[in-house]
């Protein structure tokens, strides 16, 4: 009441500025009121630089050409009012200026704020009917209304004059955003999907505020969203918008299905290249390989190529990724091509089992390499010997190449030859390294359980998984026990995964049930028993699947898989709703 | 005989001190913290409820450490307890003693459990156990229950059972007006079919006349010692059936005969248990029994936001049964939405004990009273751990909630008929 007050009272009086005082310093009276105003709104004087502000509006507004001054004086009240805690203050003056000029945009949106702060709600609707009734066929009373009544939280109420809005007007797309707003808020997804699409073609800045909003649309609704950007016409916002929900929703698939179908042209290509780069990140690679197949076939360049030739490498197929970089190479010159080709021809080679020819190429190009990149390429070499089984010839290149400092490489060769004293020391330097890597933490794992400095049987066994000869080496970590009773559960289990994977559950069973039964307080018991459970449940054997369930509860209460192997007994016993009945609602 | 006797006294001392020389060793009971220590609230009290069934003894410790259980340490329980993840503290009698003398010195009490409480949940007996929240916390807490019916409420099975709970049944006999939206819905449509039989076999005209017959019934379960415990819908509709035995209130889409003209005032609320003076939504487009409920959830128009409901704190030891009802680890608790969600304070009848209200707002959450013998129990809201919940939602698993403190207070419902002692109003 007493900012209103004052404010009127600087209506009345609008040339009268606030008298100088002590803290005031003098102005020449050359200074333009502008600059007045921003001096002393710099230095936090709310009350001078109000006054100042007053007198730039007063002169605006005898000036025919005044409107961007008039703007900013307002704007200026408005934040010096604010800052000084009197933000009604600005309504009486923002009410002048309307009287003058009824369609002002900045009188009116700052007339809405301050109504809406001040929770007027039915003098807002007011100045909205006015504003209206000023320019009847113009959307920007109807749209500074919605957007006050959406910041104020009163979607519902926005709801309502949308609708108006559209009887009234009788077109959309100049309320589109708006729309798209409120149907966000309602949770209505079809119709925020169709108002974030008709948005975005008018107002393309509006994709990203249409991602974030649509994020969150829950996973029964997601193919209503799927269905309204997928519809004709086809164009790169809406699909590139699709492609980016897709990959937020966890399916990358489908967003590069909703991007493929575009037609080829620049900004199809610039959307696919995004997309690649986004995939590869989340380690998406076999989507990654046909986004950048797809793109290579377009634009044939050496780039593109060799970021297809990766992703297929990373995607396990490596013939693609090899003929790639052959093709590649075809079209370069030597030089180049050895340096750009070579290192992802070599991991090919090496995933496909031809050592000889990946060490035949290197040993080509060797002339025109240098010393960093022979060095680089030696693990890969190894890595290919290796996979062949071939220790003594992978030992050879780690040598030559003067790896004597590569822990992970004569770490690994070590461990292989049965040197488990080498292979222990190396291999923990390089576990901080490769935290992630499942093999080192088998291995490691493995070496952590017994004392026993060499053992060919485990040397072996590991050789065979790095050579994938999978069944070889399930039997050779099996039979571990014989010759090392230390690491018996650990090798069992390692086999009984590997088993798992395959087609040989039954192999897999036999072994955790070794484990359940014979290494009973290992750290292995918890999984096998927790895998047993698992396969009488679905063998429909409840009884027995209860009461490994419950063994591992009772006896291996610390374990890390308690909550797991408590929730499933809950599911089986009928205490939780069944993983299918969540699942069905979710399709719903 | 003497001298028999006398061994025996001896033998006896010596046994005693035998026990008392290793007492030290073990607990003698099992202390089941209820506050932010627990990791499984919930099995908690599934736990507690299988000590009374197995040794007819536990002790509810009110406002102690979050309305903790105390229990006797026997191998089955600790058993149960670690199946279920629920937290136990062996205690000596000595520390016992101890978490005693505080009770006494504070707004605590000690309430003994001794009586398995018979509970029956009144819903169809073929339903999937996912679309009601007593059902999905019995059948997670482990607790035994039966389900009851129309017929087996028309049949006087009630009298089986000392504590029966209702969801979201219309008792007006409308379907929750869910006819215009759902009226050709496979599932609308077999409940309707249903009903009109289960009126046909019970002589009653019409489906409304079927519930109020129903409802009647229950009125006189709690008339003569019974517990009821409501939620959602049947809060409002019980009564409004109740009050309603001798109007029709109903629209023709329900029993083919128009709304009396002068419904409001023919409603008979002294025969209700909660409400009084509500006036009847009969519109067949507004998708409300009444003003009952606050909230409005399915009224677009007169839909009201949800906040959050603070328990009332109570004497334990002058005002128990309050006490028992509000026993949590929070005491403001997010709201939920139900086809009822809230009460309107202005229709509730005085001598209502609120136990769980919304500063500032114009309703209450959760209400407790006594009507003849029984007493009854008031819950607003469809399930605390699923907000918005909608026709066709995923079921809540509550093995992700284990803590819930809305689901505790259904729980609570169920353990306080198995206090032993006549509880005193305050």
């Amino acid at each position: 009441m007493c900012g209103a007050l004052l404010a009127t009272m600087a209506v009345r009086a609008p040339a009268q500025s606030a008298p100088p005082t002590s803290s005031t310093p003098p102005t020449a009276p050359d200074v333009d009121p502008m600059t007045e105003a921003l001096g002393h709104e710099d230095a936090r004087r709310w009350p001078q630089a109000a006054a100042a502000y007053r007198v730039l509006l007063e002169r605006a507004m005898r000036e025919a050409e005044g409107g961007d001054l008039i703007a900013l004086a307002l704007l200026g009240l408005e934040r010096v009012w604010a800052e000084a805690a009197l933000r009604d203050s600005v309504l009486p003056v923002v009410e002048a200026v309307l009287r003058v000029r009824p369609s002002d945009p900045v009188a009116r949106s700052i007339q809405f704020r301050s109504l809406s702060v001040a929770s007027r709600e039915d003098d807002l609707r007011r100045a909205f009917e006015a504003w209206r009734r000023a320019d009847p066929d113009d959307a920007s009373p109807w749209r500074e209304y919605l957007r006050t009544l959406i910041e104020m939280g009163r979607v519902r109420g926005a709801d309502s004059v949308l609708l108006d809005a559209r009887r009234v007007l009788g077109r959309q797309a100049d309320l589109a955003s708006e729309a798209a707003q409120i149907m966000t808020s309602l949770e209505r997804w079809t119709e925020a999907t169709r108002a974030w699409r008709e948005a975005m073609d008018a107002q393309p800045w509006t994709e990203t505020a249409a991602s974030f909003a649509l994020q969150r649309v829950p996973a029964m609704a997601r193919d209503s969203v799927r269905a309204v950007l997928r519809d004709p016409p086809v164009t790169v916002p809406a699909r590139r918008l699709l492609s980016t929900l897709e990959l937020t929703w966890g399916e990358p698939r489908r967003g590069w299905d909703a991007l493929a179908e575009l037609a080829r042209d620049d900004s199809t290509a610039a959307a696919m290249e995004a997309y690649g780069t986004q995939v590869e990140a989340l380690g998406a690679w076999s989507v990654a390989r046909e986004v950048w197949r797809t793109l290579y076939a377009s634009r044939r360049d050496l780039t593109t190529g060799l970021r297809a030739a990766q992703a297929s490498l990373a995607a396990g197929d490596a013939t693609s990724a090899l003929a790639l970089v052959d093709e590649l190479g075809r079209g370069l010159p030597e030089g180049e091509r050895m340096t750009r080709t070579l290192s992802i021809a070599v991991q090919a080679l090496g995933a496909l089992g031809r050592a000889r020819e990946a060490s035949e190429r290197v040993e080509r190009a060797s002339p025109l390499l240098d010393d960093s990149t022979r060095a680089d390429l030696a693990p890969l070499l190894v890595s290919a010997w290796l996979r062949v089984g071939d220790v003594a010839r992978a030992r050879e290149v780690a040598e030559r190449a003067g790896a004597l400092d590569d822990d992970a490489t004569l770490g690994w060769i070590a461990l292989y030859e049965g040197d488990l004293a080498e292979a222990r020391r190396r291999l923990v330097r390089t576990s901080a390294l490769a935290s992630r890597d499942r093999a080192l933490t088998d291995a490691l794992g493995m070496l952590a359980r017994t004392r026993v400095e060499r053992s060919d049987a485990l040397g072996t066994a590991f050789l065979a998984l790095a050579r994938r000869d999978t069944s070889d080496a399930i039997e050779r970590f099996a039979a571990l026990g014989r010759s090392l009773p230390d690491v018996a559960p650990v090798a069992l289990a390692l086999a009984a995964r590997l088993a798992g994977t395959g087609r040989t559950g039954d192999v897999a069973m036999r072994y955790w049930g070794m484990i359940a039964t014979d290494h009973a307080t290992s750290p292995e018991a918890p999984e096998a028993l927790l895998e047993l459970a698992r396969a009488h449940a679905r063998g429909g054997d409840r009884v027995a699947a209860i009461a490994r369930y419950e063994t591992l509860l009772l006896d291996h209460a610390g374990s890390a898989l308690v909550p797991q192997a408590r929730r499933e007994l809950e599911q089986l016993r009928g205490q939780v709703p069944p993983a299918r009945q969540l699942e069905d609602a979710c399709a719903a | 005989m003497r001298g028999l006797s006398r061994l025996g006294r001896w033998a006896g001392h010596a046994i005693a001190m035998l026990a008392l020389a290793v007492a030290p060793l073990r607990a003698q009971s099992l202390l089941v913290p209820m506050d932010d220590a627990q990791r499984n609230h919930l099995k908690a009290y599934g736990l507690a409820f299988d000590a009374i069934k197995t040794s007819q003894r536990a002790e509810w410790f009110l406002n102690y450490r979050g309305g903790s259980f105390l229990l006797p340490d026997a191998a089955a329980l600790r058993r149960k307890a670690t199946l279920d993840g629920v937290s136990v503290t062996p205690v000596t009698d000595a520390q016992v003693a101890a978490i005693r003398a505080e009770l006494v010195a504070a707004n605590m009490d000690a309430v003994v459990l001794e009586r398995v409480p018979r509970i029956a949940i009144y819903r169809p007996v073929d339903q999937p156990p996912w679309d009601d929240a007593v059902t999905l916390a019995l059948t997670y807490a482990g607790i035994e229950f039966s389900s009851v019916w129309d017929d087996q409420v028309l049949d006087g099975e009630l009298a089986k059972y000392d504590w029966v709970h209702l969801h979201h049944e219309d008792f007006t006999g409308q379907f929750n007006k869910l006819y215009l939206a759902y009226r050709d819905a496979p599932w609308f449509v077999a409940q309707r079919q249903r009903d009109e039989a289960t009126a046909r076999k019970y002589g009653h005209a019409t489906v409304p006349a079927l519930k109020k017959a129903v409802a009647d019934n229950i009125r006189q379960f709690v008339e003569r010692g019974g517990f009821l415990f409501a939620m959602c819908g049947a809060t409002e509709s019980l009564d409004l059936g109740i009050a309603a035995f001798a109007v029709d209130m109903t629209g023709p889409f329900s029993d083919g005969t128009p709304v009396d003209p002068d419904v409001d005032a023919k409603l008979d609320w002294a025969r209700s248990f909660a409400f009084k003076g509500a006036r009847v939504e009969v519109s067949p487009y507004v998708n409300a029994l009444s003003d009952i409920d606050g909230h409005q959830v399915n009224v677009p128009a007169r839909r009201q936001p949800l906040g959050a409901f603070s328990l009332f704190d109570f004497s334990a030891k002058l005002d128990p049964v309050a006490a028992m009802l509000v026993q949590n680890h929070r005491s403001v608790i997010p709201d939920f939405y139900g086809v009822t969600t809230s009460f309107n304070k202005a229709v509730l009848k005085p001598g209502v004990t609120v136990l769980a209200d919304e500063q500032g707002a114009p309703w209450v959450k959760y209400v407790h009273g006594d009507y003849g013998q029984g007493s009854w129990t008031f819950l607003g809201g469809h399930d605390p751990e699923d907000a918005q919940h909608a026709i066709g939602s995923a079921p809540t698993d509550l093995s992700l909630h284990p803590n819930s403190p809305g689901y505790r207070l259904i729980l609570n419902n169920v353990l306080f008929p198995a206090a032993k002692k006549k509880p005193r109003k305050t």
